[in-house]
């Protein structure tokens, strides 16, 4: 559909409109002038106007006022994600190369995947380059923490520029600051102002008014001009973000590393299994927990099976004061593009250490044998000894972390014999001796473990791991790639470790904790729970040691059992090595027997401070694990026993009631006084006690003057304190001073601190109260995990944003390995609750602006709603006044309609936008539509109208039998009593059914219709909604043609691709509109009321004449030719005579008017001369008259 | 695409973990109801309250296998609205209550349940106990507003005492978009115990006679004690006699402990006499003050629930030692939200009488937002 140009704004430029506009223009803010000169205008006139402006006045200030959220920027925050985003060709990897440069002092040649680096004391930056491909700056746009726009000044703006700030502005907005580049193309100094101006107020009206937009005036070298350079970095360091909604309520990593983890063996022998993969990065957003569900667009939502944290690759240099960072600190980490240590191949690694990388590489990454040796025997080792050594460490603060991989071996000796006193066994050199020293110290609990022992222990803590270490060297030397299992498969024979290991995990606390993370849930809790015991340790608190002991002591009883077991039935021997293993296996054991044990120690342990964190969480495992411990009867028969303990509570009362301990006796009065306190009878704290609070009062409030009399009242402790003082000897004087100062201090600020509730809090606003909550609930959140060490809090708030993370997912598809792409960016966005279902979503959408069609319902869209993009069809609609959604054909031009699609559950308030396909560039606006979730629901209720059609068959008065609506009986039946109408407009009801033909039906309306009228009945009729959701797996695309993905085709397309032509239905084609000239009949009226008509109403038809009678026809005459002749002269004359006449009588009433013309020239004559005479008649008689006055008057007239 | 859901065993904690799969839209299954039971499967109020659970949501499949020892729950969207439901007496009202309370919030148009059936037995927390101390503690976390009650009005509410049944409750419950994170640490001093002796089909002395026990115990503690006595005639009886008495202790900063004892239901076991009921009572609140906390046992899980869906911000509650009930809950916690609670003992000091062991639970809640409610 063809779009009209809308008519342009035309500013004015002459006339009093434009004069008036330059007058203000030339005169600036003439308004304080204009209070002067005028005061009175500015005088109040009314109040309630006055009032009225303030008001105003108040709401827009109010309204400046953004909700407060509680602050939950972690103390360490994860790097900055900086996104360069701009058209090809526009130096988009040119700036980042430049910018790492003037941080780091490093150059990176190839900018692949995200570039992690170390810009401050308190920042770190992660760049990541965009490329022009839809999907990319979709998912980038959702990670940015701030984005460089890079614009060709030489060129203009490009449509990506706009597509990136639509989809900017749809997730969240984050800091956008414009980077013109090309400016050295312009020649003219003249035309460079004015596109730099005209570029400038653009890209102001997209982002906001004034804001930052960098110039790059040309290349050097290569290269952007340092300066320049520098700039744009000073203020990439200074900036500050706001939190984006999404960002902050879902965990996300943009990762910077990835390992295919998947067993070779399998491999080779499928190489479309599904894979296991690892994926690193930081964690940035809200807290991640384990376990918890993912998405990763362009690839899918997945479970993560595993997630740990690491030292920080790129850690941020400590706190000394000083102002810039040393050269040592200046780190780069950009596994990706092969710098920051090592890169993985499919199945090689390559370690990349550049000759000025050394130093440096050095300090980040650990030395390429340890590295190596880690790595081949397994990742799981590898993130383990990281993990397990940075626990290690936590006890001695202050380390720095780039030493842990390095020194971690000689390290934990040191740390053996000092940190760690209650240690217990650990023996590796044989089953027997295992047994017996962990019977041993179960049985000399209580001693805490002696200095000979912590010894013992050292020692073959360091055996084994050296024997763990050897193993691991010897499987990197191996020609092929050493493969965990298949190793491990070799060394049947070696059965001590075996044996070895599950000991060593009873007895290591910390190592547990470290295998934690990476081990199934059971795990988790254990290792927590071990790790909940060291801490309390550490706190030295005598009171929770018992109970750790006991505990701990409990453990070991089981382990003890454990390996009893194990030495009966000895089938987990064959090839168990690694730590994750015998670990594994080690907990199978650990739990059995612990439930009974547990839920017996319940009751009892109630008294004793039992530790509850283990009851709660520990005993969870063996309730799943701990099943099917039949007896088999010849391996036939299972015994069927009655069900034991942990079935019947499986089968229990549901029932929330807490029975009372049997043992409180509560006719006792010890028992009744045991809990006096807690009444306000009983005895109240020091504080808050009625008599100290009386008594500060008196301090208070003691010293008073009665007015009326003027008596002074002090207060009595103060005088008895000076008594005391006058008592006392003078050596103790100066102490009392002293407390007599804090006395008064102590009174003082209470004072002020009741002064300043009086005073100032009556001028809180509710705005500032509920700031001041906010920030207290972000204190308490800092402060109540702080001094917890990082193992046991990830279990307790999950892992904090700002940790390096290592993340498992077990099946990933083999072409997200296969076909992996560094360019593309690999974001995990976490998933909250039911963020993973699949259901209805009701949203409000509308066409975007710039896009050239209008969007037809069911037309395949692809979305991108949350983490996800994803196709879908959508059912577009719009509310009726009376709260029907009516079903759209297409969405409206310039408004907005509802969308329902079947799709992700996403929370309301989610922004999202629409685009047709991601494949390829085009050359139009992309982005179809945007628009806001409103709505998730189960069921919708769209309804399309539906118009079924009938015709009359016979008429009667009112009443009428109409056909074709509808098929049966039962239909009608179904609408009896709903109302029709017709084209025209005549109302009716559908009043019964005929039985022939099938679905004619009887009906009445309120006029008698025609035959050729049409009858229809209107009504409303359900639409589903199709499930179709379908995610958009651009990166599982081959490389190079990751842009292409298209999905599900418009049914148009489809056509067009297969060259099908619609066959219109023949009734909808548009045809000559030829009508039948209509017959009407005549009116008639009845005769008594013509009667009755006035002669002008009657109808004036007259009768047709009837046939003239015979002889009142008259003969036709037929002339003689002399006759014919005589009329013909005669008709000759009479027209000259005729023709005389005329002539004559025009000459006469020519005469005749000159005669009246003359006529009326004498009358005027004659008029005139009459008018003299009376004239001078009237004179005469006038001075006649004046004669005789003045005779009269003077007596008699004298003669002459 | 939908979540792989989690699986369970038994009969047992049915109410949580539907509750919370409800809550969380995870599916859920649970195996081997019963199986081993001479009866299998599901029981009758069990099967009530998985309707009732129905009819409160939309689109929720729930899928019973033949036998009933199958339960497969895949939960729908919390819809709410105006529900009347017959529940089973085999339970009281109190056993469906207990779910709706921890539902009521988060739906998508505000509740009114209209729930009949037993409105009082020994199993389950009975409805004067949840309206007296379930209710405050809901509103600590910002659940709050016009229309949230447990309607007691004499009018149109009745009892219906253990097997018969016959009572009327009305619930209401406004809609929330989140939930206030909360510091509950100091449970206060008690400054007053309140109560309700109720008698239904039984002489009104009854009440009097508990009162005067009850007192008789509580009076050495506090003088600032009131039991009301609440005899019911006529229609509003229910079907089944029977007394019993509630007694909630409020303490300074606003939060209730409470107890509660029945008469034995008609027919079944020893009679059991007003005086030995209201001493027995009293003597279970004192019980209920010696584990103290700022929630009383049996709203432990419904803290700690609305503690877990809060915003994500530390909030902290006092609590006295954990039921098993809420210790399975709070696994199931974990299993549902991944959430895990510190739990720290809080011993009394040596010369403190102040009770037993308490237990301070603090979690960051998971930033539950009520996905139901509709914007406009």
């Amino acid at each position: 559909m063809p779009f009209k140009k809308q008519k342009q704004h035309q500013q004015k430029h002459s006339g009093p409109k434009a004069e008036k506009k330059k007058l203000k223009k030339q005169n600036g803010s003439t308004e304080e002038d204009e209070r002067k000169r005028n005061p009175k205008a500015f005088a109040v006139q009314s109040a309630v106007r006055m009032a009225k402006t303030f008001h105003r006045a108040q709401d827009i200030k109010t309204k400046k006022h953004h909700v407060p959220v509680v602050d939950r920027t972690p103390l360490e925050p994860p790097p900055i994600v900086i996104v360069v985003v701009g058209p090809p060709k526009v130096g988009k990897s040119t700036l980042i190369r430049c910018l790492i440069k003037n941080f780091t002092r490093q150059k990176l040649t190839d900018i692949c995947g995200p570039v992690t680096i170390v810009s401050g004391k308190k920042r770190r930056l992660t760049f990541m380059e965009c490329n022009n491909d839809i999907n990319s700056m979709i998912d980038l746009a959702k990670v940015a923490d701030l984005v460089l726009m890079l614009i060709d000044a030489s060129f203009g703006f490009e449509m990506e520029t706009f597509e990136f700030l639509n989809i900017c502005q749809v997730h969240g907005f984050p800091r956008i600051m414009g980077v013109l580049t090309h400016l050295d193309a312009f020649k003219n100094n003249k035309t460079l102002r004015k596109t730099k101006k005209n570029l400038k107020h653009r890209f102001w009206t997209e982002v906001y008014q004034g804001a930052k937009l960098f110039y790059l005036s040309g290349m050097v070298y290569g290269e952007y001009q340092n300066q320049e350079v520098k700039n744009l970095g000073r203020f990439i360091s200074v900036m500050k973000f706001r939190p984006l909604v999404w960002q902050t309520s879902h965990p996300y990593i943009l990762a910077d590393r990835i390992e295919d983890l998947t067993d070779p063996e399998r491999l080779r022998t499928d190489p479309k299994c599904d894979r296991t993969v690892s994926l690193y990065g930081y964690l940035r957003g809200t807290h991640l927990k384990n376990k918890g569900q993912v998405h990763i667009p362009g690839v899918g939502d997945f479970q993560m099976s595993d997630v740990n944290f690491l030292p920080d690759p790129c850690p941020l240099p400590g706190t000394q004061k000083k102002r810039a960072l040393n050269e040592k600190e200046r780190l780069l980490y950009a596994p990706m593009a092969g710098v920051g240590g090592v890169v993985y191949d499919k199945d090689a690694v390559y370690i990349d250490l550049p000759a000025n990388h050394v130093k440096q590489l050095q300090e980040v990454r650990p030395t390429t044998e340890l590295v190596q040796s880690l790595i081949e025997t397994h990742v799981t080792l590898d993130a383990k000894m990281a993990a397990s050594k940075v626990s290690l460490f936590s006890g001695s603060a202050g380390l720095d972390p780039t030493d842990i991989m390095q020194e971690g071996l000689r390290e934990i000796h040191v740390w053996d014999a000092h940190t760690q006193t209650q240690r217990r066994k650990v023996v590796f050199t044989g089953l027997e001796e295992e047994e017996d020293d962990v019977s041993g110290s179960s049985s000399d609990e209580d001693d805490d473990g002696s200095d000979q022992e912590n010894q013992e222990e050292e020692d073959d803590l360091s055996t084994f791991l050296k024997e763990v270490r050897d193993k691991s060297e010897k499987a990197t030397k191996g020609s092929t790639p050493p493969v965990k299992k298949r190793k491990l498969e070799e060394m049947q024979g070696e059965e001590e470790v075996i044996a070895e290991a599950p000991a060593f995990a009873d007895s290591e606390d910390e190592l547990e904790r470290g295998e934690a993370d990476s081990e199934g849930e059971g795990e988790a809790e254990r290792a927590g729970d071990s790790g909940h015991c060291s801490k309390e340790s550490e706190e030295d608190s005598d009171d929770e040691e018992d109970g750790d002991e006991d505990d701990e002591s409990m453990e070991e009883e089981i382990g003890a059992d454990d390996s009893d077991e194990e030495e009966e039935q000895g089938k987990y021997h064959s090839g168990l090595f690694t730590f994750s293993l015998c670990s594994i296996l080690w907990t199978f054991k650990w739990k059995e027997g612990l439930q009974q044990k547990a839920s017996a120690a319940f009751l009892r342990h109630q008294e004793a401070a039992p530790n509850l964190r283990k009851l709660v969480y520990g005993s969870v495992v063996e309730a799943e694990d701990s099943e099917e411990e039949e007896e088999e009867l010849g391996g036939l028969f299972r015994v069927n026993r009655p069900q034991k303990s942990k079935k019947v509570q499986a089968d229990a009362l549901d029932c929330s009631h807490f029975n009372p301990d049997i043992s409180h006796n509560w006719e006792l009065e010890e028992m009744l006084n045991s809990i006096r306190d807690c009444f306000v009878t009983g005895q109240w704290e020091e504080g808050q006690d009625a008599a100290t609070l009386l008594k500060e009062d008196e301090e208070l409030y003691g010293d008073f003057e009665d007015l009326e009399t003027g008596k002074v009242h002090k207060g009595t402790t103060g005088e008895q304190d000076q008594a005391e003082v006058r008592d006392s000897e003078y050596s103790v004087k100066m102490d009392d001073e002293e407390v007599q100062k804090n006395k008064r201090l102590e009174k003082k600020r209470r004072l002020k601190e009741r002064f300043d509730t009086e005073y100032d809090d009556g001028d809180a606003t509710y705005f500032d109260d509920l700031k001041e909550e906010m920030q207290k609930q972000a204190e308490l959140n800092r402060a109540e995990f702080e001094d917890m060490d990082d193992e046991s809090r990830v279990q307790y708030e999950g892992f904090r944003p700002g940790m390096y993370v290592r993340l498992e997912i077990s099946s990933l598809p083999c072409e997200f390995v296969t076909n992996f792409d560094p360019h593309y960016p690999v974001i995990i966005g976490g998933l909250g609750t039911s963020e993973g279902n699949v259901g209805y979503l009701q949203m409000r959408l509308k066409k975007h602006r710039w896009y050239e069609r209008i969007l037809k319902t069911r037309d395949p869209l692809i979305l991108s709603l949350g983490w996800r993009r994803f196709q879908t069809i959508p059912l577009y609609h719009i509310e009726d006044h009376n709260g029907r959604h009516r079903l759209l054909k297409y969405t409206p031009q310039h408004m907005h309609c509802g969308a329902s699609i079947w799709g992700p559950i996403t929370p309301q308030g989610t922004g999202f936008l629409a685009v047709q396909s991601v494949s390829g560039v085009k050359a139009n606006f992309r982005i179809a539509a945007t628009g806001v979730v409103l709505d998730l629901d189960k069921s919708v209720t769209i309804v399309k109208k539906l118009k079924l059609i009938g015709y009359p068959y016979k008429i009667f008065q009112n009443t009428c039998f109409i056909k074709g609506m509808f098929n049966t009986v039962l239909e009608v039946a179904k609408f009896e009593g709903a109302s029709i109408r017709t084209v025209s407009g005549v109302r009716g009801q559908i009043k019964k059914a005929l039985s022939t033909p099938p679905g004619a039906f009887r009906a009445t309306f309120e006029d008698r219709l025609l035959m050729s009228d049409i009858v229809f009945l209107r009504s409303w009729y359900p639409v589903s909604i199709p499930q179709l959701y379908n995610p958009v797996t651009s990166l599982l695309l081959p490389v190079g043609q990751k842009d292409s993905w298209s999905g599900m085709r418009t049914v148009g397309q489809l056509k067009h691709d297969l060259g099908v032509r619609n066959k219109p239905s023949i009734d909808s084609l548009y045809k000559p509109i030829t009508r039948a000239p209509r017959h009407f009949n005549p009116l008639h009226i009845p005769k008594e009321l013509q009667k009755a008509l006035p002669f002008k109403s009657k109808p004036k038809l007259l009768q047709p004449k009837g046939k003239v009678p015979r002889d009142l026809k008259r003969a036709s005459v037929i002339r003689e030719p002399h006759e014919r002749k005589v009329a013909e002269l005669l008709r000759a004359l009479s027209t000259v005579h005729h023709y005389k006449k005329k002539v004559a009588q025009r000459a006469h009433h020519a005469k005749h008017k000159e005669f009246l013309q003359q006529k009326e020239k004498d009358e005027e004559a004659k008029m005139k001369r009459m008018k003299d005479a009376r004239k001078k008649l009237y004179r005469i008689m006038g001075q006649k008259d004046q004669k005789k006055q003045r005779s009269s008057l003077k007596g008699t007239p004298q003669d002459d | 695409m939908a979540s792989h859901g989690l699986t369970y065993e038994g009969c047992n904690f049915l109410r949580q973990r539907l509750v919370l799969s409800a809550l969380s839209g995870k599916r859920v299954k649970i195996k081997n109801i019963r199986s081993k039971d001479d009866e299998p499967g599901l029981r009758d109020f069990e099967a009530n309250f998985i309707r009732l659970l129905d009819k409160l949501t939309n689109g929720s499949t729930i899928e019973i296998n033949q036998t009933g020892t199958v339960l497969v729950y895949q939960p729908g969207l919390l819809y709410g609205g105006t529900v009347e439901h017959d529940c089973n007496p085999q339970r009281s009202i109190g056993y469906y209550l207990e779910a709706l309370l921890m539902l009521g919030p988060f739906m998508k148009s505000p509740l009114k349940a209209t729930l009949r059936g037993v409105t009082n037995d020994l199993t389950d927390p009975t409805v004067d106990l949840l309206k007296s101390t379930a209710l405050p503690v809901m509103k600590k976390f910002g659940i709050d507003g016009e229309g949230f009650d447990i309607k007691v009005r004499t009018s149109w509410y009745s009892r219906g005492m253990a097997p018969g049944g016959g009572g009327e409750v009305v619930f209401t419950c406004p809609v929330r978009k989140t939930v206030r994170p909360v510091q509950l640490t100091d449970p206060g001093k008690i400054k007053r115990i309140r109560g309700v002796a109720y008698s239904v089909r039984v002489s009104p002395q009854m009440g009097n006679r508990i009162v005067e026990s009850a007192r008789g115990i509580l009076n050495q503690f506090l003088p600032d004690i009131y039991i009301y006595t609440d005899h019911m005639k006529g229609a509003n009886s229910g079907k089944s006699p029977g007394f019993g008495l509630t007694l909630v202790a409020e303490t300074l900063n606003g939060y209730f402990l409470s107890a509660e004892m029945l008469s034995t239901p008609q027919g079944q076991g020893d009679p059991i006499l007003p005086e030995d009921l209201g001493r027995n009572c009293a003597k279970l609140l004192l019980e209920e003050i010696y584990r103290g906390g700022c929630v009383d046992s049996s709203n432990q899980s419904l803290a700690l629930l609305l503690m877990t869906l809060g915003q994500q911000d530390v909030s902290k509650v006092l609590l006295g030692p954990l039921s098993p009930y809420t210790i399975e809950f709070l696994r199931h916690i974990r299993d549902f939200f991944q959430i895990m609670f510190k739990i720290e003992v809080q011993k009394p000091l040596e010369d403190e009488r102040k009770g037993g062991d308490k237990v301070l639970m603090t979690c960051v809640g998971v930033g539950y937002s009520n996905i139901s409610k509709t914007l406009k």
